[in-house]
């Protein structure tokens, strides 16, 4: 892959229109055909690939945006962050392959790591050294992490680990697993629970890929059968580490890839362009039902975007967003269904005889739906949005005062 | 002119005080003179004219508040146009609110017949070729459409020989109609917020089987739905009165579409959720929902606009 490595990245006190022209002249001249969805030379790219440009990114300063520069950040604001994800929607590249790692297992150890955990994993997570995997969810705890069962027992200065974890993303090719355990009895409900930093040769864990309905091994089982780790490994104290990591993740449910309305944007003019360049599917985008069911995303994208902004917006004041990521989540996810629903149906006559954007336009989007079918389910499901808007947003009474 | 001593949160206090004050009220025009003396109808329009010369970030607040305690007045219009005459006497009287004005979202002098979704307006401004044209319609044939409000009819007024009183060319008409997209995408999320605030404050106190209806799990995300779209159109409409990344002004036309949509949607679950209770006309709820739906009508196909447009710039 040929990328720029040295990069004259712009002073963020030129502004972020600077920065977002920076950001927009880089990746237009650097993201490779092969990477771009909507290209005739698209083809899936390897893990390398997808590494080694994501690593190029963040040498163009465009990722790890907001992280201080101690730990390999570039020490910018939320306004910069926002500024490039805005590029980053607007061209149809490939999801990042260490989103765990960047939005998720970065942010916690930022939060609660020791000093010496911070500088090990950090700078390695930006420079795509290292993946991570989220050990939260378990058989018989999924949303309601008070049934967690993995159990971490202190045998003077190492943990002793006994568990098993589900619907792990990217266990097989992560280097270490942010993992929640607790530490006394299940009646405990969500005290003693324990955070590690597990790496993934440890003797004593077995990974299990499962296979997901769009072909792929994406996620798996992982089991933990006395699996010892040292007490650096651990992540905060048991219960403070926790407590800090959940006020962590309502910040991050409400900031992670921000550039999701301009990607959908992307994909809607993918689509268009994909039914103009095919004789047969071209009146279709005179029909008014169709021409109504575009307007509809383009108001509800429109929507996402206000929303995104006025997050950022908020969070710029030193307003917390608390419990209002769920708001966001919500309507991304369902938002994204809808867009795949309409591709299907466009392109359900695309064949042998169709254009080529047409054909890549079908493969594209077909895969797209049905990924998009778990969009409703990570990050909490749709219920548990609900749930916490009514709760936590509302503050609905569940009894009469 | 954007006042630095005063915010726009500010004002909406006093909005709000003023328009409860002119619901007190029986006649319509006695409720123009109130909230004229409050400045609300002015609050755009010149200093010259009478007017507090603010701009539209002051006038959003009010046609918020417009929507959510369901004055039955056509305010975000009669803003507008004291702003958009300046300089005529048309102008001062609307600040002033001795006449009331609307817009016809429907209809041109070309047609010769003009539907404005408020009948009271005396005059009304209508499209005229590629600008509009303010006429005086106090003395001209009108039609009331009466089946989806009858106390604030639809009106059809036919245009033949109608006075004109002033004109605005196309440029002025075209940022007119913007600022009125996000007026009425705000009056619109108004009344929504204020149907979802009586449902979810019916719902917390209604009790059966022991328990508030707050408690069901099928009440409290149905009510989490409806704060989302309320959400959704406050973004929206916040971000279409802002430029765009490039300092051009942005399409006002999904805000105003999915405000709409979404208000419809908002208040009809809260008739839904007020039970039998809701079905009925003292419940003031179906005044929310026909001024929506009357806004709805007046721009039906927004969306299908919308869509067109993005079609057309792939």
């Amino acid at each position: 892959m040929q990328v720029e490595h040295h990069v004259a990245v712009p002073d963020p006190a030129a502004g972020p229109d600077i920065y977002r022209q920076h950001a927009r002249t880089w990746l237009r001249a650097n993201l490779p055909d092969s990477m771009r969805a909507d290209s005739l030379d698209w083809r899936a790219p390897s893990l390398a690939e997808s590494s080694a440009w994501e690593a190029a990114m963040y040498q163009a300063g465009l990722a790890g945006m907001t992280w201080p520069k101690a730990y390999g950040g570039h020490g910018l604001t939320l306004r910069e962050h926002l500024a490039v994800n805005k590029e980053i929607g607007a061209l149809p590249m490939p999801e990042s392959v260490s989103s765990i790692g960047k939005e998720l297992a970065g942010p916690i150890i930022m939060a609660v790591g020791t000093e010496d955990q911070k500088q090990a994993f950090l700078p390695a997570i930006l420079a795509m050294r290292q993946f991570w995997c989220q050990g939260f969810s378990e058989p018989d705890a999924g949303s309601d992490l008070a049934r967690l069962r993995t159990k971490a027992v202190q045998e003077g200065g190492q943990w002793r680990i006994n568990g098993q974890k589900i619907w792990t993303s990217g266990a097989a090719k992560a280097h270490y697993c942010l993992l929640l355990t607790r530490t006394g009895t299940v009646a405990d409900k969500h005290r003693g629970l324990l955070m590690f930093a597990v790496p993934m040769d440890t003797p004593g864990i077995r990974v299990v890929p499962i296979k997901s309905i769009d072909g792929k091994e994406s996620f798996a089982e992982v089991f933990f059968d006395d699996v010892v780790v040292p007490d650096s490994a651990r992540l905060g104290a048991p219960d403070e580490g926790w407590n800090a990591a959940i006020r962590v993740l309502s910040i991050e449910r409400a900031t992670n890839r921000m550039y999701r309305p301009w990607r959908f944007e992307c994909e809607l003019r993918q689509l268009i362009a994909a039914c103009k360049s095919d004789a047969q599917l071209a009146p279709a985008l005179d029909d008014g039902y169709v021409q109504r069911r575009v307007g509809d995303l383009v108001c509800e994208i429109d929507g996402l975007k206000g929303l995104v902004e006025l997050t950022v917006a908020r969070m710029l004041r030193g307003e917390t967003i608390g419990a209002r990521g769920s708001l966001t989540k919500l309507y991304w996810s369902e938002c994204h269904q809808a867009f795949a629903g309409l591709a299907l149906s466009l392109l359900s006559h695309v064949g042998p005889h169709s254009s080529p954007l047409a054909r890549r336009a079908q493969q594209a989007f077909t895969t797209a739906y049905l990924f998009s079918r778990a969009e409703t389910i990570y990050a909490g499901t749709t219920e548990v949005q609900l749930d916490v808007i009514a709760q936590r947003v509302m503050n609905l009474p569940k009894d009469l005062t | 002119m954007s006042h630095e001593e005063l915010r726009p949160e500010e004002f909406a206090q006093a909005a709000d005080a003023a328009i409860a004050d002119a619901l007190t009220r029986a006649d319509p025009r006695a409720m123009a003179e109130v909230l004229a003396q409050a400045g609300l109808c002015g609050v755009m329009a010149a200093e010259d004219d009478g007017g507090l010369g603010l701009d539209l970030a002051f006038a959003l607040p009010i046609a918020h508040a417009a929507g959510r305690l369901r004055l039955p007045l056509p305010l975000p219009e009669q803003i507008l146009l004291a702003r958009a005459l300046a300089g005529t006497p048309q102008a001062a009287a609307l600040a002033a609110g001795e006449r009331l004005a609307g817009i016809a979202w429907h209809g041109s002098l070309q047609t010769g017949h003009a539907r404005v979704d408020n009948g009271l307006a005396d005059w009304v401004l209508v499209a005229d070729g590629a600008g509009a044209a303010l006429i005086d319609a106090s003395a001209l044939p009108r039609e009331a459409q009466a089946a989806l409000d009858p106390e604030h009819p639809q009106t059809w007024i036919a245009l033949a020989g109608a006075p004109v009183l002033a004109r605005l060319d196309e440029q002025a008409w075209d940022a007119l109609r913007r600022q009125a997209h996000l007026l009425l995408a705000e009056f619109a999320n108004g009344a929504a917020e204020g149907a979802l605030q009586a449902a979810a404050d019916y719902m917390a106190t209604r009790v059966q089987f022991g328990r508030p209806l707050s408690a069901k799990q099928a009440v409290r995300h149905l009510l989490a739905r409806m704060r989302l779209l309320q959400d959704v159109s406050s973004a929206a409409i916040r971000r279409a009165t802002q430029a765009d990344e490039y300092g051009a002004p942005r399409d006002t036309r999904p805000a105003l579409a999915g405000a709409l949509a979404n208000a419809a949607f908002v208040i009809e679950k809260a008739i839904h959720l007020h039970g039998g209770m809701g079905f009925t006309w003292e419940l003031p709820l179906h005044r929310a929902l026909r001024a929506v739906r009357r806004l709805d009508a007046a721009f039906a196909g927004l969306s299908r606009d919308a869509g067109r447009a993005f079609i057309q710039s792939v």
